[in-house]
């Protein structure tokens, strides 16, 4: 039987009727839970008046305690549901409502979970070390404070060279070591030797880590830098597999559009040895400030090592051939990223820490 | 090396424009620093006659002048000294602009109307120095434009050479480059010398004593000159060059020098003693006056030239004041030699006096070239300072060096610079430079090259220095790009190198910013951290020749650079003063040349650790802090076998450090810092620090981690609340619960302490957070409870807890 039946059958019973046009005003002018269970109380509860009008029909002759028990079960079940679908609609309105007062200022900062920053030429280092890294080669390290023979004389430099003098290397006093030949190694090359002499060639490795020299801190120089040094000695080595592998470094560490330049250079550990440039970021090559008009920022130092310098390490440069060079970390971040003085980067200034 | 192009024009035909002259020398080994333009604008100058001078009424160094400049007549007021009425000078009319970029306006100078400026050669931007205005040459008509009278547009490149290349510290060796790489043969400078009177053999005589460090001695001599200025064009090329032009005779023996590369010096002839030149090393405490009026102390290794008397030059570095040309000299002894560059170099060093002659002589003349550089000056001076040059130079030779004789096998250097270049081209390379090239073909064997390398380029001494030869003119553009075709080469970190980046990660993931400090600090930190030496060197490694005192000790600890950069940014106001750093510390070792260099790992935080905020009150530094961090870096690394122990250090507050140590070994320490060395390193008292050595930690880090069984069985949790006296730590509680806990207990948790009115006085309670459970079982509550309730006795019998 259809609901819209056992309606019109109730409307048509007076009493019955009477009930459920009273109950569906109320359950319509309910406007919250608690009204809700009012409505629901006054006819449903244990004196609710359906509930007091079913417990009297067992007083009804047989044929009309059948109808009015019918009907009256009928229009219970009906306000049972009503007041159901009724309750569901109001509580979620009562959420919503609850939930509207619970709104936050989401402009309110949130808990503080400070970060940290590595060191811009940490990354830089780390940077470099994966693009080498990807090209087959292992990291390797030495002293930083050094023997002549390492930094120097087993890279082919003679004995009288400038770069020795006392104005320009850091020499060391050991105490009871009553040397005179230690100082601060003034570029990564000496691990070059370092490795050769523990390791029989092929040997493709870099070198990070601190250099010194006797320069007085200024915009552009630092006493004490970073450089990574590199080093491939294997059967036929060649000057293209150098400019290939610095062209490739170049442009993984400077944008894959920047041009690369190789000017023939002096070293006294390589030969043939070449600098190499890329081309300028700041003014696309045309000429800047910064490239001081030639379109090519200077980046590294290279060559193919020396056969004096396998000599001293006891490889014959008739069966080995290598490459080998030398970056400043300091020069590619003040390039990189634009930072306009070296000592920035030894202040350990937060402001300019936080920044990378 | 400043090169002009309109001299080096003389030598070779150059490219039409210098950006591409500057392109090529770059391609091929010689760096162009900058690109410099000479006497621009001088079309908007115009020639001066000084009419009058008179004194400035109001200013004592000025002077009033009348300047005739053609049409007109200009009341000027100059500055310098040299002017004179008659004198012609260059003047920079109103509305003109000087080569910086300074503009010229009419002016009232206190109180006088100046109509322009009479400008010095440094004002002209053709020197670097000015000792007054310019005098113009007689002859310009006042009124001309002065770019007609006065030939100055010049462009001057700034060349770095390498110090492998001697021969390019003059303009026909940078011509010998161009040449090389145009096509082309360089042009000698033609001229024809004079010769007359009695052979220069009769007037002077030379004597080498010391050939080791002279190989070749060389004098000619000239007489009847007039010492004056030198003319325009000489000086302008001198300036040019960066060299000050002095008198005729002196600038000739620059421009030579300039030209060829040959340092010359010229004595007043009848200043030398009997004429007589000896070259000896100096007795050691021997003394001389340079020509700059400097009294040197010598020793054994310099060399010097002598006459009879005594010493009249220190050898290749400077001449003596004693015999200098000056205004009266007539007879000069020109000096063109070849020392022992290495010597040279030491004493220019040792004396502090690099000169245009030294820089050469350290790198190495061409000792084949020292007669021709005389002749070249003799000329110059008979043109010049009309002299009479005697016939013939006395050419003392100690020894003789001989062309170098090598062979460049052509397989073998078209195999190093991986390009298949054919052994002719390479000869024509090494030809285009003046080196003789003879190809050989073996039957059978490697085609050579025989070459003979000119003694103007002593860098070419091996096989490879030709190789590199080929290569730089081959050019390096045109080399392929390629990749070792190797199969040795894998990459990789070591595990030890991934772990240290992880600890460097972990430590910025904790809000810890990396620092770089300077590895050389103060001695005063020394005495700042350890005044008595109890642990760290007594003798550090120090810096022989530092730059400072500042940084004069390699650093023992990590520590100092840490609290300076707490204070450099506390002084700038910036918070969140939390620092870590990764790097070496040096301590000397006995019987090792090196000292040990440690991977240390360093930390400081100071001041707050966290700001106020909206929702929580700011927090502070303490102990805990840096206590904390290495807590987190151990569980990070799944480091477990570490611990602390109470441990005084001289640079720590005494109650609140502890020695750190891993697997049983002590690996550093961690604590807030003495008062003392906080008040002395200004950062706040409350800086807690902390440094290990980073080989032990990654060591513990890298050990295999077991698997550990994850538990299926509900675990039970149970709280415990003690109370103890003061003095018991909680760490030795913790300890007994662990003892007594047996297998079933698997979390100890601390969190809550508490002292105060609840308690007795000096009395404690520590509040403990328990979980068991056992891996093959529910555990039953009355199993657990029996534990609980051995805990508590263990507790009371052994520290006198009490529950609370």
């Amino acid at each position: 039987m259809a609901a819209k039946d056992f309606l019109d059958e109730i409307r048509a019973d007076p009493e019955l009727g009477g009930i459920y046009e009273e109950a569906r005003a109320a359950l319509e002018s309910a406007a919250d839970s608690e009204a809700l269970e009012g409505v629901r109380v006054a006819y449903l509860g244990r004196k609710g008046r359906l509930s007091v009008l079913l417990q009297g029909i067992k007083r009804l002759e047989p044929e009309e305690k059948r109808r009015v028990g019918r009907l009256g079960n009928l229009l219970k079940g009906w306000l049972e549901k009503a007041l159901a679908d009724k309750g569901g609609l109001l509580r979620i309105g009562e959420m919503e409502e609850a939930l509207r007062r619970e709104e936050v200022d989401i402009t309110l900062p949130g808990r503080a979970f400070p970060a940290g920053t590595r060191h811009l030429l940490s990354s830089i280092i780390e940077e470099i070390e994966d693009i080498f890294i990807g090209m087959g080669y292992r990291l390797v390290e030495g002293p930083e404070v050094e023997l002549d023979y390492y930094n120097f004389e087993a890279l082919n430099t003679p004995a009288w060279h400038p770069s020795k003098s006392l104005s320009d290397t850091f020499y060391v006093d050991v105490p009871g070591s009553g040397s005179d030949d230690v100082l601060l190694r003034t570029q990564t090359s000496p691990v070059q030797v370092r490795v050769m002499e523990a390791t029989p060639p092929p040997l493709y490795v870099i070198a990070p880590g601190k250099a010194y020299r006797r320069d007085v801190p200024d915009a552009t120089h630092s006493p004490m830098f970073h450089q990574v040094e590199g080093l491939a000695v294997d059967e036929g080595i060649t000057l293209g597999d150098l400019k290939g592998t610095l062209e490739h470094f170049t442009r993984r560490m400077f944008g894959e559009e920047r041009d690369v330049r190789f000017r023939p250079h002096f070293f006294p550990f390589t030969e043939p040895s070449a600098e190499v440039d890329v081309s300028c970021n700041i003014c696309g090559g045309s000429g800047c400030r910064v490239c001081k008009g030639t379109g090519w920022l200077e980046i590294l130092g290279a060559g193919m090592v020396d056969p004096n310098v396998f000599g001293y390490v006891g490889y014959d440069p008739e069966e080995v051939s290598g490459f080998a060079f030398g970056m400043g970390v300091e020069r590619i971040a003040l390039l990189k990223y634009g930072v306009p003085d070296i000592r920035y980067f030894f202040d350990n200034d937060l402001r300019l820490l936080r920044q990378y | 090396m400043r090169v002009s192009l309109e001299w080096l024009a003389e030598y070779v035909d150059l490219p039409a424009s210098a950006h591409d002259l500057a392109e090529m020398l770059n391609g091929s080994g010689t760096a162009v620093e900058a690109v410099e333009e000479i006497g621009e604008g001088f079309e908007a100058f115009v020639v001066g006659r000084v009419l009058e001078v008179k004194a400035h009424p109001s200013a004592d160094r000025l002077s009033l002048c009348r300047v005739d400049l053609g049409g007109e007549v200009a009341d000027i007021v100059c500055g310098a000294p040299n002017v004179r009425p008659g004198m012609l000078s260059p003047v920079a009319p109103p509305g003109s602009r000087l080569p910086d970029g300074t503009r010229i306006s009419e002016a009232t100078i206190r109180g006088v109307a100046s109509r322009g400026m009479l400008l010095s050669e440094k004002e002209l931007g053709i020197s670097e120095e000015a000792d007054g205005i310019m005098v113009l040459e007689e002859g310009a008509k006042a009124g001309a434009r002065l770019s007609d009278v006065l030939a100055a547009r010049d462009t001057v490149l700034d060349l770095e050479i390498t110090p492998n290349r001697p021969d390019c510290l003059s303009m026909l060796g940078i011509a010998r480059e161009v040449a090389a790489l145009t096509g082309q043969k360089v042009k000698s400078p033609e001229f024809a010398l004079r010769e007359e009177g009695a052979p220069a053999a009769d007037a002077v005589r030379v004597d080498i004593e010391d050939g080791d460090l002279c190989s070749r001695y060389a004098a000619r001599v000239i007489e009847e000159v007039g010492i004056h200025a030198s003319p325009w064009w000489m000086r302008r090329r001198l300036q040019a060059a960066g060299v000050r032009p002095i008198s005729n005779v002196v600038d000739v023996t620059n421009y030579v020098m300039l030209e060829t590369g040959q340092p010359l010096h010229a004595f007043d002839l009848d200043l030398v003693k009997d004429g007589h030149i000896i070259v000896r090393r100096a007795a050691n405490g021997e003394a001389m006056t340079t020509l700059d009026g400097v009294e040197r102390r010598l020793a054994r290794d310099d060399l010097l030239i002598c006459d009879p008397s005594g010493p009249v030059a220190l050898a290749g570095v400077m001449g003596g004041e004693h015999t200098e040309v000056s205004a009266s000299t007539t007879r000069i002894l020109l000096e063109s030699a070849h020392f022992d560059p290495a010597n040279i170099m030491r004493t220019a060093r040792l004396q502090e006096l690099p000169s245009e002659a030294s820089y050469r002589f350290e790198r190495g003349v061409d000792p084949g070239g020292c007669v021709r550089a005389a002749d070249r000056a003799a000329f110059l001076m008979q043109e010049l300072a009309g002299g009479t040059v005697r016939p013939g130079a006395v050419d003392a030779r100690a020894r003789i060096i001989e062309p170098v004789s090598l062979v460049l096998r052509v397989r073998r250097t078209a195999a190093i610079i991986g390009a298949d270049i054919g052994g002719e081209e390479m000869a024509s390379y090494l030809r285009s430079i003046e080196l003789e090239a003879e190809m050989v073909k073996e039957d059978g064997g490697e085609d050579t090259i025989r070459v003979t390398v000119p003694t103007f380029r002593p860098d070419l001494e091996r096989e490879i220095d030709l190789v590199e030869e080929v290569a730089r003119l081959y050019g390096y553009g045109r080399i392929a790009p390629t990749l070792p075709r190797s199969s040795h080469n894998i990459g990789s970190l070591t595990p030890q190198q991934g772990k240290r980046r992880e600890v460097a990660r972990i430590l910025a993931g904790m809000g810890l910013h990396e620092a770089i400090c300077h590895a050389f600090i103060s001695p005063r930190w020394l005495e700042i951290l350890d005044p008595d030496r109890q642990c760290l060197p007594s003798a550090p490694v120090i810096l022989r020749n530092p730059i400072s005192e500042e940084m004069s000790v390699m650093r023992p600890l990590l520590l100092p650079g840490l609290l300076e950069a707490v204070r450099y940014n506390l002084n700038r106001q910036v918070a969140g003063l939390l620092f870590f750093e990764m790097g070496r510390t040096f301590v000397p070792r006995a019987r090792e040349k090196l000292p040990e260099e440690a991977q240390k790992l360093g930390c400081a935080l100071a001041a707050r650790w966290l700001p106020k905020q909206w929702h929580r009150d700011a927090e502070d530094v303490d102990f805990f802090a840096a206590k904390g961090i290495l807590e987190r870096l151990m569980s990070s690394l799944r480091v477990t076998s570490w611990d602390l122990r109470r441990e005084g250090f001289p640079f720590l507050h005494p109650a609140q450090s502890c020695a750190v140590s891993i697997r049983d070994r002590d690996v550093g320490f961690l604590g807030l810092v003495h008062p003392r060395v906080a008040a002395a390193a200004d950062v706040p008292p409350n800086t807690a620090v902390l440094e290990i050595a980073l080989d032990p930690l990654i060591a513990a880090a890298l050990e295999p981690l077991p698997y550990e069984e994850i538990p299926r069985y509900p675990s039970i949790q149970m709280d415990l609340a003690v109370v103890v006296d003061g003095g018991v730590d909680a760490g030795e509680v913790e300890d007994v619960i662990w003892e007594a806990g047996g297998e079933l207990l698997r979390e100890v948790r601390l969190f809550d302490l508490y002292r105060g009115d609840q308690l007795g006085e000096g009395e404690k309670s520590l509040a403990f957070s328990l979980s068991f459970y056992a891996l093959d079982r529910t555990l039953r509550d009355d199993e657990v409870r029996s534990v609980y309730e051995g805990i508590i006795a263990k507790l009371a019998g052994g520290l006198g807890a009490r529950l609370r």
